[in-house]
């Protein structure tokens, strides 16, 4: 057989549908993970819950030490059964925050490390306390010198958003994996697919890394 | 609806025998992908332009796209040129090609942590290229590499269950044919679950004994990060 | 009397990066005992001179010779084979001293200085251990020779550095700014170190801008100025009587910058280490 290209390029519109749904769900699931992540945060850092941090320990290594496709199949399999009728759309989603989270607890974390201490010390010396202490001081901070391990995570979540295909969610993965049961040449489809997370990953962990020389050179 | 034990029992032993088939699929991934890796990293510091830049871009190709999708790729792909290999083969070739990527760069970042002035002394004293990478390079590269390093095996660990989508009968694959047939799918995967996490920690204690005793009680400034797979 | 006169010669030596030129023609002879201080403004070529010497900077022209012995002749760059071994022995010969130290984190001081003794020169590891102790004893570390070099001061860990160099029995010293990532009260330790060794005739060639080190130490200044030589003559002419505009502006602005660490020179000359 020979590598027929015209059957990638007529896949091309359906990919970049897919590709479309794949950026759609990406960010939805960085959005949502950034939130449940900061919430955890302050839990950690802000309180003094002791079971709390406990869990959320458990929690980081539990989603650490295994793979996303079976987080993903836990949830997407079991919700059913439990009498929770989500969907594949809500299950996927659901699997991604919470692995993404776990990551980027850690991120800010170390954001955090970066804030220096006399921040802490001088907020308080103003009388600042609480929610306006950490929303207002602590937090922004956190987040600016996280942006860019934020954006590396991001494409972490591009990529692991392919997994849902296997749970029947109409991705780039899954699209080409239509097109390609149709017309029996899935290595011209795939190449095409292929390429396009590469442009999409590849733009994004370039400008992770811009951003981190450029975050280096602000600091020297 | 509550949790069957039984399940626990009656599928234990078909589980296992997938958790060996991943343990072993892993291991022959690093055994092909270590060396891999080790070679594009000195590819990448070649001084030959062409070498430099092949090394660069399997590199980076292979970090920038989904292992799911290598792996259908290469799935598809070998045979097409006429190479019909077991999926469990193919396997290993995706997950060791996908490792090779990850494990260069955390070696060269290894090499590029060193300050200069390291390799240089060593020169200085009358080193050979050899004696220098052995008794001053390698050592301290060796505390640098292996965290990151260690990240990466557990990444492949990882990224073994994704090799179920093309019928490998590795553990997560074992666990959707159970809940299948037994509708029980909270037993099947959680039971898997439990596995991976295991092996996860015990891998990852093991390496942590091994750095120590391999690089003594210095004191370690450097840490590298190199985000592998999930 | 000639060999001794000529100890080391480095001829018309021209060094290119890319387009920049850091050394252009320079030639220098160094006679057995003496010490040379060389000065001269940040990027002028200083370190690659002394980099050119021990052949880690291979020239793009010129001649290296220690005791009337090629060590280097550009455009050879020696890298492999039968060259770099012979090159290897050299620079076993020459110590060198760097601005950072580059003490090597993963051996302990003592570990630092038997390493080399032991894979370059073959001594037994008693042997190399025994040369350690007293290298170690005669820059003031005795009681630190267990210790990791990240737990010494900036001033031992130059120190250690020395006496790593000094255990290979080298004959001839490079110093490249040893004392100028030193804190100042740091630098005086590092400064006695060396003038003992001066005085026992030490052959030395020394990057540094403590002038008034130098005063006391040098036979000989070299001024450097963009990749060259610019004045060259016996100290107390160079530092006290200058010749050329250059090395006088050159002098007055280190001496403004640097009287707290010339004061701390005077007291090295009585404080023991
Ligand atoms: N490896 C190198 N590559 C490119 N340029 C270099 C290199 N080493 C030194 N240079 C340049 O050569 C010049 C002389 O450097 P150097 O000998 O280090 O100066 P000094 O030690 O007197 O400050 C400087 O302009 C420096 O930037
Ligand atoms: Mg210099």
């Amino acid at each position: 057989m020979k590598f027929d290209i015209s059957y990638t390029f007529d896949a091309l519109p359906r990919l970049f549908e897919g590709a479309l749904v794949t950026l759609q769900i990406s960010l939805l699931g960085i959005a949502l993970s950034l939130c449940l992540a900061t919430g955890l945060t302050l839990v950690r850092e802000a309180t003094g819950w002791t079971w709390a941090h406990r869990m959320l320990a458990v929690y980081i290594s539990f989603i650490r030490g295994t793979p996303l496709l079976v987080q993903i199949f836990l949830i997407f399999y079991v919700s059913p059964v439990i009498g929770l009728d989500i969907g594949p759309f809500l299950a996927g989603i659901l699997a991604i925050t919470l692995n993404s989270a776990a990551f980027v607890v850690e991120i800010l974390r170390g954001g955090l490390a970066s804030v220096p201490k006399g921040q802490f010390e001088a907020a308080r010396a103003l009388g600042l306390n609480g929610w306006v202490l950490w929303g207002k001081v602590i937090l922004p901070q956190t987040f600016i010198a996280s942006v860019p391990a934020l954006v590396n995570e991001y494409t972490q979540v591009l990529k692991a958003t392919a997994l849902l295909s296997t749970i029947t969610i109409v991705e780039l993965m899954r699209v080409s994996q239509q097109i390609y049961t149709r017309n029996y040449h899935p290595v011209e489809v795939l190449t095409g697919t292929f390429l396009m997370y590469f442009v999409m990953c590849f733009a994004v962990s370039r400008a992770a890394a811009q951003l981190e020389t450029r975050m280096k050179r602000r600091q020297a | 609806m509550g949790l069957e034990l039984s399940i626990f029992i009656d599928y234990g032993p078909r589980i296992l025998v997938g958790f060996w088939l991943t343990i072993k699929i892993v291991v022959l991934a690093i055994a092909i992908g270590l060396p891999l890796g080790v070679f594009l990293a000195l590819a990448r510091r070649s001084r030959l332009a062409l070498l430099r830049f092949a090394a660069t871009a399997f590199i980076e190709v292979f970090r920038n796209t989904p292992f799911i999708i290598q792996v259908f790729l290469i799935y598809y792909v070998l045979p097409f040129y006429g190479l019909r290999l077991p999926a469990e083969q193919v396997g290993v070739l995706a997950l060791a090609a996908f490792g090779s990527a990850y494990f260069a760069e955390v070696i060269r970042g290894g090499i590029e942590a060193m300050p200069a002035g390291q390799l240089e002394s060593a020169h200085a004293i009358g080193m050979s290229e050899t004696q220098a990478m052995r008794y001053v390079v390698l050592p301290q590269a060796v505390g640098v590499i292996l965290p990151p390093l260690t990240n990466q095996m557990l990444s492949l660990i990882k990224e073994s269950a994704i090799l179920s989508t093309i019928t490998v009968q590795e553990m997560t694959m074992t666990a959707l044919r159970i809940q299948g047939e037994t509708f029980r799918p909270f037993e099947a995967f959680i039971m898997i679950a439990l596995l991976y996490w295991l092996l996860n920690e015990v891998v990852a204690i093991g390496m942590r004994r091994l750095e120590r005793g391999l690089t003594r009680k210095t004191p370690r400034s450097t840490t590298l990060k190199v985000e592998g797979g999930r | 009397m000639s060999r001794d006169a000529k100890f080391l010669e480095l001829i018309e030596i021209t060094t290119k990066f890319d387009t920049l030129t850091a050394l252009d023609k320079v030639s220098l002879t160094v006679a057995k005992g003496e010490v040379v201080c060389i000065i001269g403004p940040s990027g002028c070529g200083k370190s690659t001179l002394l980099r050119t010497v021990n052949w880690l900077a291979p020239p793009n022209a010129g001649t290296v010779r220690l005791e009337g012995q090629s060590v280097g002749q550009a455009p050879e760059r020696r890298q492999t084979g039968r060259g770099i071994r012979a090159l290897n022995t050299f620079r076993a010969r020459m110590g060198m001293v760097f601005q950072q130290f580059n003490t090597w984190p993963h051996l302990t001081a003592l570990e630092n200085v038997t390493r080399a003794q032991v894979v370059v020169l073959g001594r037994s590891a008693a042997e190399a251990a025994e040369r350690a102790r007293a290298a170690l004893c005669d820059v003031g570390l005795a009681d630190k020779i267990d210790d990791w070099p990240e737990m010494l001061s900036g001033g031992q860990k130059q120190r250690l550095a020395i006496a790593r160099a000094l255990a290979m029995d080298p004959s001839l010293m490079l110093l490249d700014e040893p004392t100028s990532a030193l804190d100042p009260e740091l630098v005086s330790g590092v400064l006695a170190v060396l003038k003992s060794l001066a005085e026992k005739g030490m052959t030395m060639l020394i990057v540094t801008h403590e002038l008034g080190f130098a005063a006391q130490v040098a036979d000989r200044v070299v001024f450097m100025e963009a990749g060259r030589i610019v004045e060259e003559g016996p100290t107390s002419q160079d530092l006290h009587a200058p010749k050329t505009e250059r090395l006088k502006d050159f002098l007055a602005k280190l001496t403004a910058t640097q009287m707290p660490s010339a004061m701390a020179q005077k007291v090295v000359a009585h404080d023991p280490i």
